[in-house]
C-alpha cells in the first residue's frame, strides 16, 4: 500500500457516494437505501437525523469499516478522494480518512497520550512518526498532556487525544461522531473551535451532531438523513431554515431560528445570537419595557463568592422544611502520586423540600462528589452532611437510601439484574416492602416501559435506558432524589421526555437535585441553581438571574441557552428562559418603539428589597 | 405525557426524620470516617501505583529485557538446590531487591500475610501428620523457594510499566498479540476497577441493610461475597459492549497491518538499548547468586 496519498486535484470530491444500498447480515431491512451524496473538499458537513436514520452506518462506509469489517450486502459505490473504498483496505483508507468515535474513551488503546498518538504512525512504519505525533498534539494544543495516562484525563482531554491520534496519519477528511455528547458547554465549544481550525487548514470535516446550535455555528453544509438516505444536502443557512423537515427528524431548530420562524413564516433565518439580535432589530422587534416577573423565587442580591448561605435566600411563603444540610464540608481524594486534591472546600448548603435544584459547574468542579456525599457512599473529611435529620456518618449508605436515591450518569451501571423489572424491583423487594410488586408495575407503566420490562436494560435505546433508571429511582420512593447528568448523550426528543418526566416527579418527591451541564434543562426545569467552582458555591440563585451574570458564567464555564443570550443582548433583564417567554416579552411591533415609561420590572424591585 | 397517576408512590407515609436521628443507643458503633489508608480508594491507588511503576526504584531504570532476564535467573535457580543455606541467601537477596524496587505496602503486606499463613499451616500439617523435623525442613525449603520467586516477581513487575513490559516481550520475539494483550490489559485495568466499584456501590445503595453483622461478621462476609459475584456480570457486559469500538479503532490504526509488517516493530523497539549499567547489574546479580551457592558449600545446614 502507499502510506501517504498524493494530493489529488481539488476538483475531486472528498467523498462521493453513488446509489449506495447496505444491509447488515441477518437484518430484515436495508440500513442504507440508495444514498447519493457528494461532499467537496474543504467542506464542514453536519450529518443530522433521528436515531436509526443510518447516520453512523453511512459514515462507516466512508472509512471502509463497512463493508471490509462489517460485512453485509453492499450495492453501489463510495469513493474517497477519487478512489473506490472497495479497492482499498481499512488500513490504507485510514491515511485518507480519520474516524473519531462517540465513545472516545473506548477508542483509546494505549496507556499514555503520546503512545496513543504515535500508535498508528508506528504501526504503519512511518519514519516521521515522532514528528507526526508532535504536529498532531500541537495542532490540537495538547502537547502538555503527552506524558499523562489516558485514564487520568477529563472527558474533553480524552476526546482531543482521540482526535490527535487520528490526525497523526494526516488524513484529508475526518469524521467525528457526536463530538460533544458528554462535555460541559465551554469544552464543547473548544472541541468545535479546534475542528473549525483544522477545517480552515484544509481538512474536510464531517460531524454527526444532534445539537442544532453547533451545526448553525460551525457547519458549512448540512445533510439530513431520514430512513437510510439523505433527504437533502444544503448550505447551512438554507438547511436550518427548513424547520419543519428538521423537526420531523427529531432535530428541533436552534432557539434563534425558532424565534425567527415564530415571527416570520418564510425567508432567511439568523444562525447565531448576534445575527438574531440584528435580525430582530431590522424588523423593529424590541423588548417591551413593562413585563411580568419570571416565575420562581426572587433572585438574591450580589453576594460575595463562596458565601451564599441558602438560608438567607428570600422566600415567598415561609421556610420549607430542610431536606438536607451540609455544613463546613471538606472533601477530596488522593492521586496516584499521593498528593491530596481538594474537591469541596468548606461548603455550606441547605436544601429544602419542594425545591428543584440544578447543580452546575465545569467538569471537575465537585458536582458528583457533592452528590456522593449526600448518598452516604462517602462521608466528608471534615464537616457534616445531614440528610432528613440523619448525619451520614452515623448510618450506612444502605440505611440512608431509605431516604436518598442516586441515579448514575451512565444508565448501564444501574442495570445489575437481568431485566428492567428486576432492576426496578430490587430495592422494594429486597426490603420486603408491602405491595412491592404492584409498585413495580405501576412505576413501569408510569415510564412507559411495561412492554419492555423483561429485557435487559442494556438492550434498550438511550432514551428508554434513562426512563428505566428513573423508574428505579421512583420505586425507591426517596424523599431526596439525586441525578447525575440525566440528559447527557440523548437526542433532543428523548431529552425533552426526561425533562417532562422530572417536572412530573415534583409532586411525589420532596427535593430533586440534578448535576448537569445541560443549560436547557436548567432553564426549563430548575427553580434554584447552585454554581460550584473551585470547591465552593460561587452562586446560588434562580436560572434567569444566573444567565444575567456574565462574570459567574465565564468563571464556571457555563453557556446560557441561546434564547437567554439573545434576550440579554437585546436588553431583556432578567433574560427569558424559553422561546415562548422571549416572544411574549417582545413589544408589539410598532414602528415607533417609544413606549411610556412603565413601572420598574418586578424583579428589580424585589432585588432592591432583598438588600 | 399521558401516564397514570402515581399517588401511592408518594413517600408521605414514611417519616422523613428516619431511622434514628440521634446517635444515642448506638454508642458501641463508631462513626464512619474517610480514611487515607486501608480504604477501597487506597487499594485502588496502590494497584495503580504497582501496575504503572510510579514509585521508581533501582530496577525501573534498567532495560526491561534485562529485568526479565534477571527475573528468570531468580525464578529458575532456586529449583536447582536443596541447600537451606543457599535458599536462605537467595531469599535475602530477593528481599533486598524488593526493598530497592520500592514495592508498595499493599502488595508487600499481602505477601507477608501469605508467607506467615503458609508457615503456620506447615507447622500444623507437620504436627498433625507427624513428620518430625525432616518434613518441617522439607516444607520450609519449599516455602523459601516460593518466597524467593514471589519476591523476585514483585521486584521485577513493580518496576516494569505496561509499555516497557510489552515492548520487552515483543523484543524477545513473543507473539505481537501477547505483547499487545499485556499492554491493553493494563490499559483496561483502571476502567474495569472504576466500573466494578460503581456497580458495587449501586448494590450498597439498593440492597436492604443487614439486620446485624452476625457472629464474627459472617453476614458481612457473605453479603460482600455475593455482591462481588453479582457485580461481575454487569461489569463484563458493560465492558464487552464498548470493546466493539476498540476493535474497530485498532483496525483503523493499523494494528493488523503492523502484525504483517516489520517496520512498525523496528520503530517501536528502537529505544530499547542494553547499556553498561544493565550489564553490570546482571553481572553483579549473577555473582551474588554464585556467592549464595558458595556459602552453601561452606556452611551446609541440614543438607
Amino acid at each position: 500500500m502507499t502510506p501517504v496519498p498524493a494530493a489529488p486535484a481539488s476538483e475531486v470530491p472528498a467523498i462521493e457516494v453513488e446509489d449506495l444500498w447496505f444491509r447488515y447480515p441477518g437484518a430484515a431491512d436495508d440500513t442504507l437505501r440508495g444514498v447519493d451524496l457528494r461532499i467537496e473538499q474543504g467542506d464542514f458537513v453536519a450529518v443530522v437525523g433521528g436515531n436509526g436514520s443510518g447516520k453512523t452506518t453511512l459514515c462507516k462506509t466512508f472509512n471502509g469499516l463497512v463493508p471490509h469489517f462489517w460485512s453485509g450486502d453492499l450495492v453501489g459505490s463510495v469513493r474517497i478522494l477519487g478512489e473506490d473504498t472497495q479497492d482499498l483496505t481499512v488500513a490504507a483508507l485510514s491515511h485518507r480518512i480519520g474516524y473519531v468515535y462517540q465513545d472516545f474513551a473506548a477508542q483509546l488503546v494505549r496507556p499514555t497520550v503520546r503512545d496513543e498518538v504515535t500508535f498508528a504512525p508506528v504501526n504503519f512504519g512511518l519514519d516521521d512518526w515522532s514528528e507526526r505525533a508532535d504536529t498532531a498534539l500541537a495542532a490540537l494544543d495538547i502537547t502538555e498532556l503527552a506524558d499523562r495516562f489516558t485514564w487520568q484525563l477529563s472527558g474533553g482531554q480524552q476526546h482531543l487525544t482521540a482526535l490527535a491520534s487520528v490526525m497523526a496519519l494526516r488524513p484529508r477528511v475526518i469524521v467525528v461522531d457526536e463530538p460533544v455528547a458528554e462535555l460541559d458547554p465551554a469544552r464543547a465549544t473548544e472541541i468545535y473551535e479546534r475542528l473549525a481550525q483544522l477545517n480552515r487548514e484544509g481538512t474536510t470535516v464531517v460531524v454527526i451532531e444532534h445539537h442544532a446550535e453547533f451545526v448553525a455555528r460551525y457547519a458549512r453544509s448540512v445533510v439530513l438523513m431520514a430512513d437510510g438516505a439523505p433527504r437533502w444536502h444544503l448550505p447551512v443557512a438554507d438547511a436550518l431554515a427548513r424547520t419543519s423537515d428538521l423537526d420531523d427528524a427529531g432535530i428541533p431548530a436552534p432557539q434563534v431560528v425558532a424565534v425567527a420562524r415564530a415571527l416570520e413564516q418564510d425567508g432567511p433565518v439568523p444562525l447565531t445570537v448576534p445575527d438574531a439580535a440584528r435580525w430582530l432589530d431590522e424588523r423593529g422587534h424590541r423588548p417591551a419595557r413593562a413585563r411580568q416577573a419570571p416565575t420562581g423565587p426572587a433572585p438574591t442580591g450580589q453576594a460575595p463568592a463562596g458565601q451564599v448561605p441558602a438560608t438567607t435566600r428570600p422566600r415567598g411563603q415561609g421556610e420549607a422544611a430542610v431536606a438536607a444540610r451540609l455544613s463546613g464540608v471538606v472533601h477530596g481524594y488522593r492521586s496516584v502520586s499521593g498528593a491530596w486534591n481538594p474537591v469541596l472546600d468548606g461548603l455550606d448548603l441547605t436544601l429544602r423540600e419542594g425545591e428543584r435544584v440544578a447543580l452546575v459547574g465545569s467538569n471537575g468542579a465537585g458536582k458528583s462528589t457533592l452528590l456522593r456525599l449526600l448518598t452516604g457512599l462517602k462521608v466528608p473529611r471534615s464537616g457534616d452532611v445531614v440528610v432528613g435529620g440523619t448525619n451520614t456518618k452515623t448510618v450506612s449508605a444502605s440505611q440512608l437510601s431509605d431516604q436518598v436515591c442516586y441515579l448514575y450518569q451512565r444508565p448501564e451501571q444501574m442495570f445489575v439484574k437481568d431485566s428492567v423489572r428486576a432492576d426496578v424491583g430490587y430495592f422494594p423487594v429486597d426490603r420486603k416492602r408491602s405491595g412491592a410488586d404492584e409498585l413495580v408495575e405501576r412505576v413501569l407503566d408510569r415510564v412507559r416501559l411495561a412492554e419492555l420490562a423483561d429485557r435487559d436494560g442494556r438492550l434498550l435505546s438511550g432514551g428508554q435506558q434513562r426512563r428505566a433508571t428513573l423508574a428505579i429511582g421512583l420505586a425507591m420512593q426517596p424523599a431526596l432524589l439525586l441525578l447525575d447528568e440525566p440528559t447527557s448523550s440523548l437526542d433532543v426528543r428523548s431529552r425533552d421526555d426526561v425533562i417532562e418526566m422530572l417536572a412530573a416527579l415534583a409532586e411525589h418527591i420532596r427535593c430533586v437535585v440534578v448535576a448537569t451541564h445541560d443549560m436547557h434543562l436548567v432553564a426549563e426545569w430548575a427553580d434554584r441553581v447552585i454554581v460550584l467552582d473551585g470547591g465552593r458555591i460561587i452562586e446560588d440563585t434562580d436560572p434567569a438571574t444566573l444567565f444575567s451574570r456574565p462574570g459567574v458564567l465565564t468563571r464556571a464555564r457555563l453557556v446560557p441557552p441561546q434564547v437567554a443570550q439573545l434576550g440579554a443582548t437585546i436588553g431583556m433583564l432578567p433574560p427569558p428562559l424559553s422561546v415562548a417567554e422571549l416572544l411574549a416579552r417582545l413589544a408589539p411591533n410598532l414602528p415607533d418603539a417609544h413606549l411610556p415609561d412603565a413601572h420598574l420590572p418586578d424583579a428589580h424591585r424585589t432585588r432592591t428589597d432583598a438588600r | 405525557m399521558t401516564a397514570p397517576p402515581l399517588t401511592p408512590v408518594a413517600p408521605a407515609a414514611r417519616p422523613v426524620t428516619a431511622p434514628d436521628p440521634a446517635p444515642k443507643g448506638r454508642a458501641r458503633r463508631r462513626d464512619r470516617k474517610d480514611r487515607d489508608t486501608i480504604s477501597v480508594e487506597w487499594v485502588k491507588l496502590e494497584l495503580m501505583r504497582t501496575a504503572y511503576a510510579t514509585r521508581g526504584g533501582l530496577l525501573s531504570k534498567r532495560d526491561p529485557r534485562v529485568v526479565i532476564w534477571w527475573y528468570l535467573l531468580f525464578a529458575v535457580v532456586p529449583w536447582f538446590t536443596h541447600s537451606v543455606t543457599v535458599l536462605a541467601s537467595l531469599f535475602v537477596l530477593a528481599a533486598v531487591a524488593v526493598l530497592v524496587s520500592r514495592v508498595g505496602p499493599l502488595v508487600l503486606g499481602l505477601f507477608v500475610i501469605g508467607l506467615l499463613a503458609e508457615g503456620f499451616y506447615l507447622l500444623v500439617a507437620a504436627a498433625i501428620f507427624g513428620g518430625g523435623t525432616e518434613s518441617i525442613v522439607a516444607l520450609a525449603e519449599l516455602t523459601l523457594k516460593l518466597g524467593t520467586i514471589s519476591m523476585a516477581s514483585m521486584a521485577a513487575f513493580v518496576s516494569l510499566d505496561p509499555e516497557k513490559l510489552s515492548d520487552a516481550l515483543l523484543s524477545l520475539r513473543a507473539p505481537a498479540l501477547l505483547s499487545f494483550a499485556v499492554s491493553y490489559g493494563y490499559r483496561m485495568l483502571p476502567m474495569l476497577m472504576e466500573e466494578f466499584h460503581t456497580i458495587i456501590d449501586g448494590h450498597r445503595l439498593r440492597s436492604a441493610p443487614l439486620p446485624s453483622k452476625g457472629f464474627l461478621g459472617w453476614r458481612v462476609v457473605v453479603r460482600l461475597g455475593t455482591t462481588v459475584v453479582q457485580a461481575f456480570y454487569p461489569m463484563m457486559l458493560n465492558t464487552a459492549k464498548r470493546t466493539r469500538t476498540t476493535v474497530e479503532a485498532l483496525e483503523t490504526k493499523g494494528f493488523t497491518f503492523a502484525a504483517e509488517n516489520d517496520a512498525g516493530r523496528r520503530i517501536r523497539l528502537a529505544y530499547l538499548k542494553v547499556r553498561l549499567g544493565d550489564v553490570v547489574f546482571l553481572a553483579v546479580s549473577a555473582l551474588l547468586v554464585a556467592g549464595a551457592f558458595w556459602l552453601g558449600t561452606q556452611f551446609p545446614v541440614l543438607d
